[in-house]
């Protein structure tokens, strides 16, 4: 809320100041801030989802999505970038897609059994414990594949001259598909969420845990569920966020600050709200460079550092943040 | 009595308690004598076990300072690197001879100026974060703490940046005599080995840190049974309690918060001393991480358990190295410990008991 209020009023002056010739600048910049707000909305929305059902703000999140981007660099190098393409990305990626979001679940799920499920702590003994987790995601990262970066070896697009030609935004495919791949997962997660059995149960669940048992609801199941979509949309983010940049073991640690952001912004718990949330971050991230450009003496390496005091005034303001139910 | 009344059950958890503190200094003996022994016999140099023991005490002061917040009062600080570095950058940033801003500060001066600096910040991080719900303020502490490191990455007309800040001085310069010592003992052949200038130098610096620890460690036990520490612990356990009796949770909070800021400000103090560079590497979260382990480790609330937890980051830490392994392992290593101290020993090893307890109030029984 204050983030997008205060984005639109930069926004607005800098359109004022430097008049039509600084629009396809700002449009550039408000293309680039939908693409990364997709990775963050994909992110947030694991975040999210485990804060609602498993009751704690997950640190090793971040890795997950590390360990989703791995797994698709070892997908793509087995299968290759041959064969046909979509988006100008080969049918490779999608398979490297699906492994990480494939991968990031399983070891997510097996995470909760071996590690969160044994525990008899309270939800700060899990916060506490799940930054053991993140350490151990990310050295195991780092003993296969080194602390250096890789890349995903898939040609640098030039941008869709069409869309250049006509608005002068310099846009790629594979930003074109980042967008549209992680619409559809958002809107399938939609549709699970309010149309489908395992849906409402994880609705209720994270309602009130006590009472959706009571009502026949197999809790332990809802969260397997739960830990399977929150952990591989977190692996897309990862496998985009690879794309996007490139891959190195610290990828998802740096960018956990910015989607607990978004989530606190949306409303802890909230899945609408982290979308949301992830949107506004992802967006004012991006925007970041028309501060300089009006004359904000702000550089574009306080990007996060925004996305970090939005987030506290977010909590002191309205705790329960955009679309959050009242906090206790 | 009181101990007719007890349970078998506790009297069970007592002497397992008792067994794991024999346990604990049992190793902690054996691994001493190890080092002195190794450096008898000339497997470890002088300079090298200085080294330890003074990077011991500074893991030490971190997790004193956390114990302050966390053990005493159940703030979740995830700001720890930010008061870390900012112990270390502040006096080198008035006495570095690379310092973008001034080297005529001498550093003895510049610690009393990082003492203010650091209560500025803690009461500038505290102040909108420390009502928070406990999760929330995990979260906001550790956002302020990466807006701190930053602004000391970037604004490299103040910081020197990444590519840091070179030329600093001794700790001592300065002040008389102390400023020369090291060098004017000069260097002295023990056969197997001779003792230079940079072993005298580690060894004043270990002083400096080791009086550090003892210094806050006395007053945090004294504090801790004082008045003062009974309302932050009721505070910790029943919040409203402590509001019915008209207590200021948020004023004990916030003054707990700063002061164990200033004791993890004192670690980073001897970090930028005991080097002659310092980076905003000092900033990395990794320390913040570090601290909390010790304290979970050591046992929240324990002071004793605090310092046992900085001598476990040392040997994992040191101890994986001297094995030749990589960070990576290391890593692997501190989140391992993590999950394990949390699936078997959530209390901490040497959790506190005795210490909340006047010495002369001991042995009489009485239940007051």
């Amino acid at each position: 809320m204050i983030g997008s209020l205060s984005a639109a009023g930069v926004l607005a002056s800098a359109v004022a100041q430097l008049g039509g010739s600084y629009l396809p600048q700002l449009l550039n910049y408000l293309a680039n801030g939908v693409v990364f707000s997709a990775i963050i909305v994909l992110g947030g929305i694991g975040l999210s989802l485990v804060y609602s059902i498993a009751n704690f703000a997950n640190f090793a999140h971040g890795d997950t999505m590390t360990v989703g981007a791995y797994a698709g660099l070892v997908t793509l190098g087995a299968i290759g970038t041959a064969g046909p393409t979509l988006f100008a990305l080969p049918l490779g990626f999608y398979a490297a897609l699906l492994a990480g979001i494939a991968v990031a679940a399983v070891v997510a799920v097996a995470t909760h059994y071996l590690i969160y499920e044994p525990l008899d702590v309270d939800s700060i003994g899990l916060l506490i414990t799940s930054i053991g987790v993140a350490f151990v995601y990310r050295a195991l990262v780092q003993l296969r594949f080194g602390s250096g970066t890789y890349e995903y070896g898939i040609t640098v697009l030039r941008p869709i001259p069409w869309i250049e030609d006509l608005t002068g935004i310099t846009l790629t495919e594979h930003e074109v598909a980042i967008v549209l791949v992680s619409a559809t997962l958002v809107v399938a997660l939609h549709v699970v969420l309010q149309y489908t059995t395992l849906g409402r149960t994880m609705r209720a669940t994270a309602d009130n845990e006590e009472l959706a048992k009571v009502s026949g609801i197999r809790t332990e199941r809802v969260i397997t569920s739960m830990w399977v979509i929150g952990a591989g949309l977190a692996g897309a983010a990862g496998v985009f966020l690879g794309l996007y940049n490139q891959l190195s073991p610290r990828m998802g640690f740096n960018l956990l600050l910015v989607v607990f952001a978004a989530v606190i912004l949306g409303g802890i718990g909230s899945v609408y709200g982290a979308m949301l949330g992830g949107f506004v971050i992802g967006m004012v991230n991006r925007l970041t460079p028309v501060l300089t450009d009006v004359g904000i003496p702000i550089e574009p390496a306080y990007a996060n550092a925004i996305a970090f005091v939005i987030m506290v005034l977010v909590l002191l303001v309205r705790p329960t943040g955009i679309a959050g139910e009242e906090v206790t | 009595m009181a101990d007719e009344t007890r349970s078998a059950f506790e009297e069970s958890e007592d002497t397992r308690q008792a067994q794991i503190e024999r346990a604990t200094n049992a190793v902690l003996v054996a691994a001493a004598l190890a080092l002195v022994g190794g450096t008898l016999v000339g497997l470890v140099s002088p300079s090298y076990l200085v080294f330890l023991v003074s990077l011991a005490a500074m893991y030490g002061l971190l997790s004193l300072g956390l114990n302050v917040q966390w053990g005493y009062a159940g703030l979740i600080n995830f700001s720890v690197a930010a008061f870390f570095g900012l112990g270390a950058y502040v006096p080198v940033l008035l006495s570095a001879s690379g310092s973008p801003i001034t080297d005529a500060v001498p550093p003895i001066v510049g610690l009393f100026a990082a003492v203010v600096v650091t209560v500025l910040l803690a009461l500038a991080i505290g102040i909108p974060t420390l009502s928070l719900r406990e999760d929330y303020l995990a979260i906001a502490s550790l956002g302020l703490a990466e807006v701190v490191r930053l602004v000391f990455r970037n604004q490299e007309n103040w910081t020197g940046g990444t590519s840091g800040v070179g030329g600093v001085p001794l700790f001592f310069e300065g002040v008389p005599v102390l400023e020369t010592l090291p060098r004017d003992i000069g260097t002295v052949d023990l056969g197997i080995y001779t003792l230079s200038f940079q072993f005298w130098n580690g060894l004043l610096n270990a002083l400096v840190v080791g009086s550090f620890v003892l210094v806050s460690y006395l007053v945090l036990r004294r504090i801790h049974r004082s008045p003062w520490g009974r309302v932050l612990r009721t505070i910790r356990s029943d919040e409203d309690l402590a509001e019915a009796l008209g207590k200021n949770a948020y004023a004990f909070r916030m003054q707990a918060f700063v002061l164990g800021s200033v004791v993890t400000m004192l670690a980073g103090v001897y970090y930028a001393y005991s080097n002659y560079f310092l980076t905003p590497d000092i900033f990395d979260p990794i320390y913040t991480f570090y601290a909390w382990i010790a304290v979970i480790l050591g046992g929240s609330g324990s002071n004793r358990g605090a310092l046992f937890g900085g001598v476990v980051i040392v040997a994992i830490i040191e101890g994986t190295r001297a094995f030749g392994l990589s960070a990576s392992w290391r890593l692997f290593a501190v989140g391992l410990l993590i999950i394990l101290v949390m699936r078997f020993r959530p209390q901490g090893v040497l959790p506190p008991r005795d210490e909340l307890i006047w010495p002369g109030a001991r042995g009489g029984g009485s239940d007051e």
